[in-house]
C-alpha cells in the first residue's frame, strides 16, 4: 500500500524524465538555478555531449516519494548539507564515485561520501541605512532594542543559523557552541520575540529589508549581493558570519548514475566554481577556484571573510532536526 | 455479479472517482498508522502536543473569522449584482472571474506591499494624521483575514447571487407595503431567504480556507500558522510523513463531520447549493 501511494506521487512528479544521453539536474529555481545552468550544466553538455534537463525547485518530499516508489527521475539534485547528511543516513543516496570525482581539491567542510559541495553561503547580519541609526556591529546588537529600535528579521523554519546567533548573542564562545544549548537560545530569543518579523524565502527576506519593513536581520549573504546590485541602500556585517553549504546529492537508483557522477565531477571543478561564484556571489567549494576569479569578485565572498567565520555544525544538526524543530514551532506558535 | 440497472453507465467514473479520491485517502490513512512503526503513535502525538492543538485551533479560528468576514462583505455586493441590469453586472462579474485568474502568489505579494508597516496604507494614514503609529496589519490575523477575504469573496459572491436573483422582488415590495421598515424586510424576508446561498457560500469557504497555504505563510505571523504550514513542513522538511498523513487525516475527518452537519442543520438540497 506503501508502495501504492508512492507510486501515484510519483506518477504525478515523474514529467521530466530523462531518455538515454539526458540527464535531470534539480535546484532550487531562480538566479541560483539560472547560474548552475549557464556555470555547470552548459558547458557540461558542450563537453560530454550529454543534454542537462532542469527541473525544480528542490522538494525533499519528492526526493523521498521517488526513492520508496524506485521511480527516481531526478539525476542530481542540490539540497541543503544536513539534509544530505541525514537523507544519506537513510538510505536515500547513492554514493559519491571518488573515480570519476576528484576530492583532492575540495573543501573538506563541505563534500562527504554522500555529497560533494555547491557552493557555501554566510549567513550576514544585513541592515537598511535609512533605518537604522548607526552601524550595527554584530549578532549581539540584533538583540539590543534600546540601542537599535524597530523590527529585525530572521529565519522562520528550523534550520541551521537562528539558535546559533541567538547563543553567539548571550556571550557564547563560537567554539562551544555545539551541543546547542536550547534552552537558553529561547530564553534570549524571548528577550525580542515581539520585534521579530519572519522571512520564509529568500526574495521576501530582500523585500523585508529593502523596503524597511526589517530594519535589519539575517540574510544569506548573495541575496545581499543582489541588493547591492540593484542600488539598495544595504549595510552588511560579515562579523561572525555563519557558513553553511549546499551541496550535490544523487538519489538512490538515479537512471544516469554515470553522467550524473560526470556532471558532478565538472560541476566541482575549478572552472566550474569560479564560474559560478562569479554569477551568485557564493563561494565556491574547490581550494584552486579562486585563483581562476577577479580580485573584485574574490573579495565580496564569504571566503574573504574568513577571520571570525563560524562553521554551523551540520552533522549536529542532522542528528537533532526532529526534537530542534518540535521546540522551534512549539515556541514560534506561543 | 450482476450491477444493479443503470451503475454499469457510471463505471468510468466511479474508476476515476476511486482512483483520484478514494485510493489516495485511504493511503493517506493507512500512512498515519504505519509510518515510521505501526500504532497510533502519531495520532496521540498530535492530540496530545500543545503545539499542535493550538494550530488545529488557529485553523478553524481563521477559517471561521474568514467566512464570517467573507458573508458580510460579500452580501451587499451580490445583492448590488442581483438586483442591477444584466448587462452591467455581467461586466462586474467579469471583473471578479478576472481576479480569481491573477497568480494567486502575485496578489498575495500586492497585499503584503499594502499592509506592512511601511506599506501604502499605514503612510496614508499617517500622512493625513488619522494614526501617528503605523497599525500592526500584517505577519497577525489581521493580515491573514484581510487576505485570505479578498481571495475568497468569489467563492461566496457567485452563489448568494444565484440565491439572490431567484427571490421575487414583490415579496420585498409586499413587505414595505404592509408597514415593514427595510430593516425589517431584510431580517425577516431577504435574510431568511438568502440563507442556502450563504449556507452553501459560507460552507464552500470555509472548507477551502481551512486548507489554505500560501497566503496565511506570507500575511500571517508564526503565533497564528495553520494547519497546512504545518504539514507542509513535516512532509517537506522534516519527511515525519507518519505525522503529516496523521495531521491531514485529522482536518478531513473533522471538514467531513462539519459538512455533515450542517446538511442536516441546513437540509442536504440546500447545502449544496439549490435554492
Amino acid at each position: 500500500m506503501k508502495l501504492i501511494f508512492a507510486g501515484i506521487l510519483a506518477g504525478l512528479i515523474a514529467t521530466t524524465a530523462a531518455k538515454a544521453g539526458e540527464m535531470v539536474f534539480t535546484s532550487w529555481g531562480g538566479t541560483t538555478q539560472e547560474a548552475q545552468t549557464k556555470s555547470w550544466a552548459e558547458p557540461f553538455t558542450a563537453s560530454a555531449g550529454v543534454k542537462v534537463l532542469q527541473d525544480g525547485p528542490t522538494d525533499y518530499g519528492k526526493l523521498k516519494a521517488m526513492v520508496d516508489a524506485k521511480n527516481v527521475t531526478w539525476d542530481v539534485v542540490d539540497v541543503e548539507m544536513d539534509f544530505a547528511i541525514k537523507a544519506a543516513k537513510d538510505g536515500l543516496l547513492e554514493p559519491i564515485d571518488f573515480a570519476v570525482v576528484p576530492k583532492d581539491d575540495l573543501d573538506p567542510r563541505f563534500s562527504n561520501e554522500h555529497a560533494i559541495g555547491s557552493f557555501y553561503y554566510s549567513f550576514v547580519l544585513a541592515w537598511n541605512k535609512g533605518a537604522v541609526p548607526g552601524e550595527p556591529a554584530g549578532w549581539a546588537d540584533m538583540f539590543d532594542t534600546k540601542k537599535f529600535p524597530g523590527k529585525r528579521t530572521f529565519y522562520k523554519w528550523s534550520a541551521p543559523g537562528v539558535i546559533e546567533i541567538a547563543l553567539l548573542a548571550d556571550g557564547v564562545p563560537a567554539d562551544k557552541l555545539y551541543p546547542l544549548d536550547l534552552d537558553r537560545a529561547f530564553k534570549k530569543l524571548d528577550t525580542i520575540k515581539s520585534d521579530i518579523v519572519w522571512w520564509g524565502g529568500g526574495a521576501e527576506s530582500q523585500q523585508l529589508i529593502a523596503s524597511g519593513e526589517a530594519a535589519f536581520g539575517q540574510l544569506w549573504n548573495g541575496r545581499v549581493f543582489a541588493l547591492e546590485k540593484d542600488g539598495a541602500d544595504v549595510g552588511v556585517s560579515w562579523n561572525q558570519n555563519l557558513t553553511a553549504a549546499d551541496v550535490l546529492v544523487v538519489p538512490k537508483g538515479a537512471k544516469n548514475k554515470d553522467a550524473a557522477m560526470k556532471f558532478l565531477a565538472a560541476a566541482s571543478s575549478p572552472t566550474g566554481q569560479a564560474k559560478f561564484a562569479e554569477a551568485s556571489g557564493y563561494a565556491p567549494i574547490n581550494t584552486k577556484a579562486k585563483a581562476e576569479m577577479p580580485a573584485d569578485v574574490v573579495k565580496g565572498l564569504p571566503d574573504a571573510h574568513v577571520d571570525g567565520q563560524i562553521n554551523l555544525d551540520m552533522n549536529y544538526w542532522a542528528e537533532h532536526r526532529d526534537e530542534i524543530a518540535t521546540r522551534w514551532y512549539a515556541w514560534q506558535a506561543k | 455479479m450482476r450491477l444493479p440497472a443503470g451503475v454499469g453507465g457510471l463505471l468510468p467514473a466511479l474508476t476515476l472517482i476511486g482512483l483520484f479520491f478514494v485510493v489516495p485517502v485511504l493511503a493517506l490513512l493507512l500512512r498515519s498508522v504505519t509510518d515510521p512503526a505501526p500504532g497510533l503513535q502519531n495520532y496521540a502525538a498530535l492530540l496530545g502536543d500543545g503545539t499542535y492543538a493550538r494550530v488545529f485551533f488557529n485553523t478553524f479560528l481563521v477559517a471561521f473569522v474568514v467566512t464570517i468576514v467573507t458573508v458580510l462583505v460579500a452580501f451587499p455586493v451580490a445583492w448590488m449584482l442581483a438586483i442591477m441590469p444584466p448587462a452591467l453586472a455581467s461586466i462586474l462579474f467579469g471583473i471578479i472571474i478576472l481576479s480569481m485568474w491573477t497568480n494567486l502568489l502575485t496578489r498575495t505579494y500586492a497585499w503584503m506591499v499594502l499592509l506592512q508597516r511601511t506599506g501604502v496604507i499605514n503612510r496614508a494614514l499617517i500622512a493625513t494624521g488619522i494614526t501617528d503609529q503605523p497599525l500592526p496589519l500584517i505577519n497577525n490575523l489581521t493580515g491573514v483575514t484581510i487576505g485570505m477575504v479578498y481571495i475568497m469573496l468569489p467563492f461566496m459572491i457567485l452563489p448568494l447571487v444565484g440565491t439572490l436573483r431567484a427571490i421575487d422582488p414583490m415579496t420585498l415590495r409586499a413587505a414595505a407595503l404592509c408597514g415593514a421598515s427595510p430593516l425589517a424586510a431584510f431580517r425577516r424576508i431577504l435574510l431568511p431567504l438568502s440563507l442556502p446561498g450563504i449556507a452553501a457560500g459560507g460552507l464552500m469557504v470555509f472548507v477551502m480556507s481551512l486548507g489554505y497555504f500560501v497566503t496565511p505563510a506570507l500575511l500571517g505571523g508564526t503565533s497564528n500558522m495553520m494547519l497546512a504550514e504545518m504539514i507542509a513542513q513535516m512532509i517537506q522538511s522534516l519527511l515525519n510523513w507518519g505525522l503529516g498523513s496523521a495531521a491531514a487525516f485529522i482536518l478531513l475527518v473533522v471538514t467531513m463531520a462539519l459538512y455533515a452537519l450542517q446538511l442536516r442543520l441546513v437540509g442536504s438540497k440546500r447545502a449544496a447549493g439549490g435554492a
